[in-house]
């Protein structure tokens, strides 16, 4: 029996090794992202992800910093100016369970004229340049093993600001998770509103 | 185990898993600019039509946003688009009525499989060597387009024509193409094509035309052979039916007998399961109205015009007497009278026979006694169970094995074949015909072969060029359904998704080809697309029917067509019952091969999940348990326990199956509910070529089938091979689970 649980430490302490290394180690996103190679023409599905650092992060729920996102939008300037959350850029948010993130087109409703000396909007640009969109890197979302699902239009309706669960983006460049989107916190807030606290509320 | 171990190991495995997931960069792909605005999440259900059997369901496309894996401009991305996610019957269409069957299910499939065909291919290796490399489709269209003119400059019947059997627009395009060309008549194939029941229910009815069956205004359903909950005629209209038969009538279930020499699926919802010798189901359906007429039960003119074509009808049989029956087919004298007399005493009853009752030399034979008995229990027009759909057009084929014959002998009968282009679509007649038909031979002599498949298979993996269709989810479809509802139909939808892949939808090519030709052709095919051509047929049918036409075609592309409400629309008159002066004499069967040597009758039957072999590389429908033995992913042959303890066979046991004609290896099954002396074998697997998950699978029942045919119809009679079995070692059988294990009925023969 002991010698079992020391072969487990040991494969245990190993396979921790290997995680460390990985979120150390791995090439970032954005590397990657900016190499923009494309993929070898094999047509089999494959769940691999482009670093280990990325599986390594993926796999515990880990999101991205500030700098791996393509362009370093500012949050704050677009609050400044009055442009509302959902009516330009999210845009599902009022009328679907996703609220989605603006791509190229999106951006250029506006930035065709206006501010296009700025380098991130030439990034833009290019973009569409190269006939691309512009690969956002997810911020909020809940991991598949999670087992729920969210709704955006409802709790739109009903008034819930965004901030309560996205913090105060309109104080911020890029978005950074600034809200941990526990049960409880969800469980909290049904409750202070009266909303349904059923399972399949949100686990179905 | 421990429950500290136990979490440990599971640290492990999740640890484990994270590191599955590692990879290289090159795996990042690039996104591309969208060209649709969808909100993301929210689904939007569009109609389209199921093409995998000509049953012709209109279904429902679930469609939401989701990111595609696709090629643009010769880079790899990904790009956010309008995706088809599930499919479902249209609760609108009158065949599927909101139902849909496992293979409709699965047809979301051919979208995305990955082997698809993806942009046009050229040849590159030897013929059938199933080498190509991509082209442009400027380059593919003008190959073809040269090698269009040289052949219509000199003879156009060098132009030929191979397709599965095509109805609506399409058929209506391709033979406009063909004729303004003056190519010889399209030729259309398909395996399981019932032209043995079309022609009966010409000479019995007027009407050459698969019948539908209205099983909720039925009381009492004698099936002869006729899977028609599984594979037959029009599955899902007939299964929503026998709902109806069983359970729509307050206070009443209907019965249900099925006579057949192996439990189908639809058999073993039978009440009662009654095995026959194969081939003989005519001799019981004349010995059923020889009991009828005989017992005064209905008078023999009751079957009017069916009743004329059947020899010694009027007489009352007098030769059929069960006790001759009894000798025939195997089932005791008494019972036949019981038969009779329930077809009566419970009516409405139907009488249906279908797929290896009339797969025989007999076959014609068999459906008309079966159309006369139809006829005579007064179950045939408005208010029996046996009805015909009104049809817009005529559909019907012009016997399907027999054009395909003559094209074959055409091209074989000179050293230098007539045909020198031949056009191939959605058809697969190398591995749906027996050796014997020489369908490979020919196909490689000719000249130049252009297919226009969206999947390699044996027959256009011998193409010289593909120029890949669109599938039903990306093209403008329609189709007018020959039988499963009383409704006039004439079912149309748009693309439910945008094209994935560099591939353009056939009538669109045809059109194209047609301004390439110029002259005659471009004038028969003046429509900018086919879209176009749909509109104005739409609009036609519009006048016709006496509505605005704009709002028709807004109304028919909501709900997935155009169906009668009120009144039925006839507008293609049924042809007068042929008076024919020959009588239809009743003969027995005949078989491939001497008794002696072959002593087992061989029962092809059409599968579950692959129907005739066409839906084998959808892998949903490779993982599909076979519902009576659950056998997955393989073939297998269906034997008799008893035989095959006899034969020192065990369950899974690789058996060879020889008949005259060739040999094949599978695993058997042993199943209570085949006939001693036969064995059965599903078709559509043993493909040699045919993407990655049917290739090289199981094995080809069709392959080891005798060119017998239908003399009157020339339909191959593909359930008349006599074959012998041996064991040759271990085998490998995947099963879900159990089996069948008891015989129904065995005590009552």
């Amino acid at each position: 029996m002991r010698r079992q649980s020391l072969a487990l430490n040991l494969f245990l302490a190993g396979t921790a090794v290997l995680l460390t290394l990985g979120l150390l180690l791995g090439r970032s996103d954005s590397a990657a992202v900016e190499s923009g190679r494309a993929r070898s023409a094999s047509p089999v599905f494959t769940p691999e992800r482009p670093t280990l650092r990325d599986a390594v992060r993926d796999f515990f729920g880990i999101r991205p910093e500030p700098e791996q996102q393509p362009i370093a939008f500012t949050h704050k300037v677009h609050a400044e100016n009055r442009i509302d959350c959902t009516s330009y850029c999210h845009t599902g948010a009022g009328v679907g369970p996703v609220a989605g993130i603006p791509g190229v087109k999106q951006c250029l409703i506006c930035h065709r004229t206006i501010a296009t000396d700025r380098p991130e909007i030439q990034k833009i640009a290019a973009y569409e340049e190269r006939g691309e969109d512009i690969p956002w890197q997810r911020v909020y979302g809940f991991p598949a093993p999670a087992h729920v699902k969210f709704y955006h239009a409802p709790h739109i309706r009903a008034g819930v600001d965004c901030s309560t669960c996205h913090g105060d983006v309109e104080q911020m460049t890029v978005a950074v998770r600034a809200v941990d989107l526990t049960m409880g916190f969800c469980v909290d807030c049904h409750r202070q509103r009266g909303a349904s606290v059923e399972c399949v509320a949100c686990h179905y | 185990m421990e429950r500290r171990d136990f979490i440990k190991l599971s640290a492990l495995t999740a640890g484990a898993a994270g590191l599955a997931g590692c990879g290289n960069p090159d795996h990042q792909l690039i996104r591309f600019l969208p060209e649709e605005n969808l909100i993301p999440g929210v689904a939007s259900w569009r109609p389209s039509l199921c093409p995998l059997c000509a049953a012709g369901c209109g279904v429902l496309a679930r469609v939401m946003e989701g990111d595609a894996e696709v090629v643009r401009d010769g880079r790899t991305g990904l790009l956010k688009m309008g995706l088809v996610k599930k499919l479902e019957g249209n609760p609108a269409h009158p065949v599927s009525r909101g139902k849909l069957c496992a293979r409709g299910q699965a047809a979301v499939q051919l979208a995305y499989h990955p082997d698809r065909i993806q942009q046009p291919l050229k040849r590159r290796g030897e013929r059938g060597a199933g080498e190509f490399e991509p082209v442009d489709w400027d380059e593919a269209l003008g190959t073809l387009a040269a090698w269009l003119k040289e052949v219509l400059a000199g003879d156009p019947s060098g132009l030929a024509w191979l397709s599965r059997p095509l109805r609506g627009g399409r058929r209506a395009l391709v033979e406009r193409f063909l004729a303004a060309a003056g190519a010889s008549p399209p030729v259309y194939f398909e395996l399981l094509d019932e032209s043995v029941l079309r022609r009966a229910n010409r000479l019995g009815f007027g009407r050459e035309q698969l019948p539908t069956y209205v099983l909720g205004a039925a009381n009492y359903l004698l099936s002869l052979n006729a899977d028609f909950l599984g594979t037959w005629n029009s599955p899902v209209a007939q299964a929503i039916g026998f709902g109806e038969f069983r359970q729509g009538q307050p206070g009443r279930r209907g019965k249900f007998v099925q006579v057949e020499t192996r439990v189908s699926q639809t058999g073993a919802n039978a009440d009662e399961w009654i095995p026959i010798r194969p081939g003989t189901e005519g001799a019981l359906a004349l010995a059923l109205a020889h009991v009828l007429l005989n017992e005064k039960l209905r008078p023999a003119a009751a079957a009017g015009s069916a009743g004329a074509h059947i020899e010694g009808w009027s007489q009352g049989l007098p030769e059929w007497t069960p006790e001759k029956a009894e000798t025939l087919t195997g089932i005791a004298a008494d019972r036949i009278r019981r038969l009779a007399r329930e077809l009566v005493a419970h009516g409405p009853a139907v009488v249906i026979a279908g797929g290896a009752a009339l797969a025989q030399t007999n076959g014609l034979a068999t459906a008309l006694a079966v159309n006369a008995l139809n006829a005579l229990l007064g179950s045939v027009g408005a208010s029996g169970p046996v009805r015909f759909t009104p049809q817009w057009e005529s559909t019907v084929p012009a016997l399907p094995h027999r054009t395909l014959r003559a094209l074959v002998q055409k091209i074989l009968s000179q050293p230098d074949s007539p045909v020198k282009l031949l056009l191939l679509y959605e058809a697969n007649p190398v591995f749906a015909t027996p050796p014997a038909w020489q369908v490979a031979a020919a196909l490689d002599r000719v000249p130049f072969l252009v297919s226009f498949g969206s999947f390699l298979d044996e027959t256009n993996s011998r193409a010289d060029l593909v120029l890949p269709d669109h599938t039903f989810l990306e093209s403008w479809v329609d189709d007018v359904p020959e039988s499963g509802t009383e409704q006039a139909v004439v079912s149309l939808a748009a693309p439910a998704m945008r094209p994935l892949h560099n591939t353009r939808a056939l009538p669109d090519v045809l059109l194209e080809l047609g301004r390439m030709l110029g002259g005659r052709v471009s004038e028969a095919l003046p429509w900018g697309s086919y879209e176009e051509f749909l509109r104005v047929r739409f609009d036609a049918l519009a006048r016709q029917v006496g509505a605005d036409p704009e709002e028709f075609w807004k109304r028919a592309l909501e709900q997935g067509g155009w169906w009668s409400e009120n009144g039925l629309v006839h507008t293609a008159a049924p042809q007068p019952a042929r008076a024919t002066s020959r009588l239809v004499r009743y003969q027995v069967a005949e078989t491939d091969g001497a008794v002696e040597e072959f002593p087992f009758h061989f029962l092809p039957y059409a599968s579950q999940a692959f129907y005739d072999g066409s839906t084998a590389h959808l892998p949903w429908l490779q993982e599909l348990p076979d519902v009576l033995t659950t056998v997955m992913w393989g073939s297998w042959v269906e034997l008799n326990p008893q035989t095959a303890e006899r034969l020192g066979i065990r369950q899974g046991d690789m058996v060879e199956v020889a008949s005259q004609h060739g040999t094949l290896q599978a695993p058997a099954v042993l199943s209570p509910g085949i006939a001693p002396d036969a064995v059965a074998m599903p078709i559509g697997q043993g493909h040699r070529t045919f993407t990655r998950y049917a290739s090289g699978r199981g094995a080809n029942p069709i392959a080891v089938l005798a060119p017998l045919e239908e003399p009157e119809t020339g339909a191959l009679a593909w359930a008349a091979t006599r074959v012998r079995v041996r064991r040759v070692g271990a085998g490998r059988l995947v099963l879900f689970s159990g089996g069948l294990s008891r015989f129904p009925h065995a005590e009552e023969r």
